[in-house]
């Protein structure tokens, strides 16, 4: 073991710096759009004072940021000793934090822009017990080959524990073999992500409420009077406005999705998962296998249509760039059949081609019974208030109809020695895979109605981040919705 | 069918229950009094007092005669050496089941208004989900405490 000390690379000091400083321009920047930019250094000036106040709070602010990054900087140690990452920093008050090793839920690497400049690495650190959705331990920036040293020293002490236990000789440090790659993404599978993704909804959305944000600029009157000369022009030049829209929508979606996810990599190594992805900034995250608490196969109603799945994995760590949301992409975009192959290989001991059990006929009603009741007062209001078009509102009956119809022949279970995998819809079809060992708790909810039917919903919660994910299988025969529950309690 | 887990909550627990839908009922009088008071003085339209009445006493017949009544009546929990079962729910029956081996850890609390009936509510965490056993003997809730941290602590498994 190692106790060697180690600190993080003076560039963290000003890397922790920027970042407070990012969190206050934009509290400056309001207080100079609403003063009116109305600011000046004379001292005869009336506003010289504000002037003064303001930068005077902002460059006091700056400088405190400044000295704690360093202050952080020169105080932050770590090393590794039992087994165990340990870190020590704080000027006034110490604070020490060991982390077993087997306790790691999840190592990211992630190289900012300034990062790669100087051959640095953001490590973070994450643990089941993360809150607030803060990795454990953030190193902030250190040499690649330090990083590597944290590795290293995890495989070292995995392999002790074996030697231990299975009184074998010292197993050679795994030689330099190329790494098993499983999942890559070409650049088509990232053009039919950007394509299929919401984000083209998200750049949609944001192009609104950036026109929103300008409204007071945009002459609105002088564009309406020329808009009414350009519908005389024709409904053809508006089309083709929407279609160049759509265009720039889904180019700047596509280009999002490059940036994130290109040379988008799966890579299994020692019973971990090893993703790396980004074009500027690039991430890599380490996931221990015996980490994974449950993996789920979202495939959207477009996806579903042309084969594609996503994988997402659920672990009590998470992938730290998303705060509360701890799940981890695996798969961001795959063919469901490579897919199951994949995971087949990951997983040998899973079933992943279960034959579900479906939702009884009788159910079909409480898929979409339960809508009325918020379908009913829109429709009405819709009808009343804007009433010739306000009846087309009346269309959300039939379509609420068959997606509940559509839910209803998705919604399914199976029980397989150990596992448990249920698949629903709310949307997009969710199929959930999980160990009863990594189930936290099984629920089952009946409503009076239900009752009188005899069927039974189901919730199992695995861990995942902060509250836990929960699969949600409605309205089950009330037997099965039973055997479930029998089957795990024993 | 499942049979349901054996015991209920304490007798004194919708007593309790009662207490709090009355104290609801009041702060609703206190504001039902403000509104009419309001629409007496800026000469609101009248039906308003009608809606203010109807909620004052929806909510003494349903949140302090009803509503506690069900839910008294569906409470139900069994600790067995494997699993805790917990039933509630007033429209809907919700049944859940805690392995031993889930537990994390155990809480008791006691607010002012449970603490005049010696009662209490206990908590059991597991890794991502919280469940809570409410207005229990005090007695009760902390030999549950001790017994359920005792079940849990024989298995040790992974989060």
């Amino acid at each position: 073991m190692s106790k060697e000390i180690n600190r993080l690379h003076p560039v963290s000091a000003i890397i922790t710096s920027a970042k407070a400083l990012k969190s206050m321009i934009i509290p400056v920047a309001i207080i100079i759009v609403t003063n009116g930019f109305n600011f000046s250094f004379n001292f005869h000036s009336e506003h010289f004072f504000q002037t003064v106040l303001l930068f005077g709070v902002w460059g006091v602010a700056a400088l405190l940021s400044l000295v704690s990054g360093i202050v952080k900087w020169r105080t932050f140690v770590y090393w590794f000793e039992d087994g165990e990452l340990r870190v020590k920093y704080g000027l006034f008050v110490k604070k020490k934090r060991y982390i077993p090793f087997e306790r790691i839920q999840s190592l990211n690497y992630n190289e900012g822009i300034l990062h790669r400049l100087l051959g640095l690495v953001k490590v973070q650190v994450e643990t089941a017990g993360s809150k607030d959705g803060k990795p454990e331990v953030e190193l902030t920036a250190i040499r690649k080959a330090a990083a590597d040293v944290i590795e290293l020293e995890m495989h070292r002490a995995k392999n002790q524990v074996i030697e231990q236990t299975a009184d074998e000789r010292s197993l050679p440090i795994e030689e330099e073999v190329s790494i098993p790659t499983i999942y890559h993404m070409s650049i088509r599978d990232l053009l039919v992500l950007a394509t299929t993704s919401g984000g083209i909804g998200v750049v949609l959305s944001g192009l609104a409420a950036a026109v929103s944000q300008f409204s007071d600029i945009i002459p609105y009157e002088t564009v309406f009077h020329e808009l009414a000369d350009f519908v005389k022009i024709g409904v053809f030049l508006i089309a083709l406005i929407v279609m160049l829209i759509l265009i720039v929508a889904w180019g700047v979606s596509v280009v999002i999705t490059l940036i994130n996810y290109y040379d988008y990599t799966v890579r299994i190594e020692d019973e971990k998962l090893i993703i790396t992805k980004g074009l500027l900034e690039k991430k890599r995250i380490t996931l221990p296998l015996n980490r994974i608490q449950a993996i789920r196969i979202v495939e959207n109603p477009l996806r579903q249509w042309f084969g594609f799945a996503t994988v997402v994995v659920e672990s009590a760590g998470g992938n730290g760039e998303d705060g509360k949301d701890k799940k981890i992409t695996l798969f961001p975009l795959i063919q469901k059949r490579d897919c199951l192959q994949t995971l087949e290989q990951l997983f040998p001991e899973m079933n992943w081609r279960p034959e579900f059990i479906r939702t009884p006929k009788r159910a079909r009603s409480f898929f979409y019974r339960i809508d009325f009741i918020w379908l009913i007062p829109i429709i009405g209001a819709c009808s009343y208030f804007i009433y010739p078009y306000g009846l087309l509102s009346l269309l959300l009956i039939p379509i609420m109809i068959l997606l509940g119809i559509w839910q209803h022949k998705t919604a399914g279970y199976k029980i397989d020695r150990k596992q448990l995998t249920m698949q629903y819809r709310v949307f997009s079809r969710i199929t959930i895979f999980m160990e009863k060992k990594r189930i936290q708790s099984i629920e089952s909810t009946q409503t009076y109605f239900q009752r009188r039917k005899n069927v039974m919903s189901i919730k199992a919660t695995v861990m995942s981040g902060m509250t836990g994910m929960t699969g949600n299988v409605p309205s089950l025969e009330q037997q099965d919705a039973e055997s479930i529950l029998y089957w795990y309690e024993h | 069918m499942r049979a349901e887990p054996i015991h209920k909550i304490s007798r004194k627990g919708l007593t309790v229950w009662r207490l709090y839908g009355v104290l609801q009922t009041l702060l609703l009088l206190v504001i039902a009094v403000l509104v009419c008071y309001g629409t007496y003085y800026f000469g609101w339209p009248s039906f308003i007092y009608f809606i203010a009445v109807a909620v004052v006493i929806l909510s003494a017949v349903l949140s302090a005669y009803l509503f506690p009544k069900i839910r008294w009546e569906r409470w139900r929990y069994e600790v067995r050496e494997n699993e805790i079962e917990v039933q509630h729910g007033l429209f809907v029956v919700k049944r859940t089941l805690i392995p031993m081996v889930r537990v994390q850890h155990v809480d008791t609390t006691q607010g002012p208004i449970l603490k005049r009936y010696g009662l209490g509510n206990i908590s059991i965490s597991t890794a991502a989900t919280v469940h809570t056993i409410p207005a229990l003997v005090m007695e009760e809730a902390d030999g549950l405490r001790a017994r359920i941290s005792e079940l849990a602590r024989v298995a040790e498994d992974d989060v």
